[in-house]
């Protein structure tokens, strides 16, 4: 990697870490202009930029405020450079069902997980909120996701995540697709009761437990393949 | 159990004296339950005066708790200003989509009239019935949005964000418009002879910074608190959800008598920190622990809390951590209150001495 790219991803990361849009629209044009690679500078430049934001986040330096504008810079970087991403450079992202569950309109940790999520180089099919306990489901089977997460502010959504839970039994894909929660009323104890794969206290960590829980999918999948 | 030998009005007012009292105070934060006390559904708690007065008479006489809250939900007032809210039949309202979208709309956006709009007049209706009937023997309060809460509910949480660090002015233009609601609501609520109870539950350090706290929402909460006090309300509370650990003090210095304090939060750090300026109450885990949990849970977190803060120096409430889900088992909420009696006044010292 050349000098030059790498300062261009440098000044990326820091664009999106100092809630720089402009900047960030700015470098991500000189990186196309000057031929450099499209997906590596999303990689070490915009992602990586959220990812530090994402630190400052959990170090309570950084707010919800202060993520959302992080994600603009993000976002408007991408929409630079996403055309220019050659279509073999990334490999097969994994994919992630999100939404609201159904009786509850509460989506800034939704929406700030799905940040997270699109910087960790998830696609994110994104239900939005209020979303009815088969529609998950539905989706889910029709992308061939690997991850469903269910968020929500509500106590009186918390049987809903269940239903997510049980209708992925009832159609046989519990064992493909593992399922993640969160949100200010649920606990890891709730998760488990439920039967959940998986409980993150705040957006980061959703991150976190998502990368986690797909490499496990993958891993069983391999095993899969090989035996 | 032992049975309430007082009531709120005269604990409080023994408790104030120094004098001897039958127990600590307790006031879990009982909102949409009252449906359930009555039988009816939650909704119509939102529709008639009469009603929500009812069902708020009800819940206090089944419970006995020290101080009642008029409240349906935090959609109320900004649903007064033209936020879409949605009302299902029997859960508590969300909120659908903000007044206001786009900065061009902001200029449409007028404070509430609380005689007229949206469900305020049935809020201000329940808070005189309520008043009326049991306002001689426990203090009656009507919940009224801190401004920069109600501001995030009528642009929006990211609009609000966007605002504050790109657009600063703007945000104030629409957080000043909000403490001008908020004030008015105030007024009608003081003018009934209650009292207003503040909640700011975005101005929490598990959503905006400590930093953006104080400079969008505390000096607007600090205004709205000193009209009230000015109006001759001497006790002001004032609920922030989720981590406040960072803004206690700027809490305490909106004049606020009371702080409510999160089960985000810790008791006895918030004790140490501003206890000497503030009366203190919480901090059950409304979700984990009364909603989910068993009676025993319940009491064995109502200790915890007791033994952390019973002594603060400007008092001490036993309260949930935060409003509490509408289908709480009035089972937990009797196991409460009941903490509440064993632990007496002074509180028993072996229950200072347990460890949970």
């Amino acid at each position: 990697m050349s000098e030059e790219s790498e300062a261009l991803f440098r000044g990326l990361s820091d664009a999106v870490v100092n809630l720089e849009e402009e900047k960030a629209v700015e470098l991500a044009a000189e990186v196309v202009k000057k031929n450099i690679d499209a997906y590596e500078a999303v990689d070490k430049g915009l992602a990586h930029g959220m990812d530090r934001a994402g630190r400052l986040f959990e170090e309570d330096e950084y707010f919800v405020p202060e993520l959302l504008i992080a994600a603009d810079a993000m976002y408007a970087g991408l929409d630079v450079l996403r055309p220019h991403i050659k279509a073999d450079a990334a490999s097969e992202p994994g994919k992630i069902v999100l939404g609201v569950v159904e009786g509850d309109t509460h989506d800034i940790g939704k929406n700030l997980v799905k940040i997270i999520l699109e910087a960790k180089g998830f696609t994110v099919f994104d239900l939005g909120r209020d979303v009815p306990p088969g529609d998950f489901v539905k989706k889910a089977r029709e992308v061939g996701a690997d991850i469903i997460g269910l968020s929500t502010l509500m106590t009186t959504t918390m049987p809903g995540m269940a239903e997510v839970v049980e209708n992925l039994r009832a159609a046989g894909l519990r064992d493909r697709i593992k399922v993640m929660i969160g949100g200010a009323p649920i606990s890891s104890a709730f998760a488990r009761r439920i039967g959940a794969d998986g409980y993150s206290a705040n957006a980061v960590e959703a991150g976190e437990l998502a990368a986690r829980l797909l490499a496990e999918t993958r891993a069983a999948g391999a095993r899969a393949v090989a035996v | 159990m032992a049975r309430d030998l007082m009531t709120p009005v005269e604990r409080a007012k023994a408790l104030r004296e120094g004098r001897p009292a039958d127990r600590i105070r307790c006031v879990p934060s009982i909102s949409n339950t009252a449906a359930r006390v009555i039988g009816v559904r939650v909704s119509e708690l939102r529709s008639s005066g009469e009603t929500l007065a009812r069902a708020t008479i009800a819940t206090y006489r089944r419970f006995g708790f020290d101080s009642v809250r008029v409240f349906t939900d935090l959609y109320v007032q900004p649903e007064a200003m033209g936020s879409k809210v949605r009302v299902p039949l029997d859960e508590t309202a969300h909120m659908e989509a903000p007044a206001v979208s786009r900065e061009e709309e902001v200029e449409t956006l007028v404070p509430h009239n609380p005689y007229t709009d949206g469900p305020l007049p049935v809020l201000l209706e329940a808070t005189k019935r309520t008043l009326d009937a049991i306002g001689h023997e426990v203090p009656v309060t009507c919940g009224v949005e801190g401004p920069f809460t109600l501001a995030s509910l009528l642009v929006g949480a990211d609009n609000i964000s966007r605002w504050m660090l790109r657009k600063p002015e703007l945000a104030h233009r629409v957080i000043g418009l909000a403490y001008e609601a908020s004030r008015q609501l105030a007024d009608a609520v003081i003018d009934l002879g209650s009292a207003p109870n503040i909640t700011c539950a975005m101005s929490s350090s598990t959503v905006i910074s400590p930093r953006h706290f104080r400079e969008f929402s505390q000096p607007y909460l600090k205004r709205l608190i000193e009209h009230v006090k000015g109006r001759g309300v001497a006790a002001v509370g004032l609920h922030i959800c989720g981590k406040t650990a960072g803004i206690w003090r700027g809490m305490a210095d909106t004049g606020a008598s009371c702080l409510s304090i999160d089960n985000m939060a810790h008791l006895d750090e918030a004790k140490a920190e501003v206890g000497d300026r503030v009366c203190l109450m919480g901090n059950i885990p409304p979700s984990e622990v009364l909603l989910q949990g068993a009676p025993a849970e319940v009491r064995a977190a109502a200790f915890k809390c007791i033994r952390e803060a019973w002594d603060s120096p400007c008092g001490f409430i036993l309260a949930s951590g935060c409003s509490l889900a509408t289908e709480t088992p009035f089972a937990n909420i009797d196991a409460m209150m009941d903490a509440a009696r064993e632990a007496g006044w002074p509180v028993r010292p072996d229950i200072l001495a347990t460890e949970a």
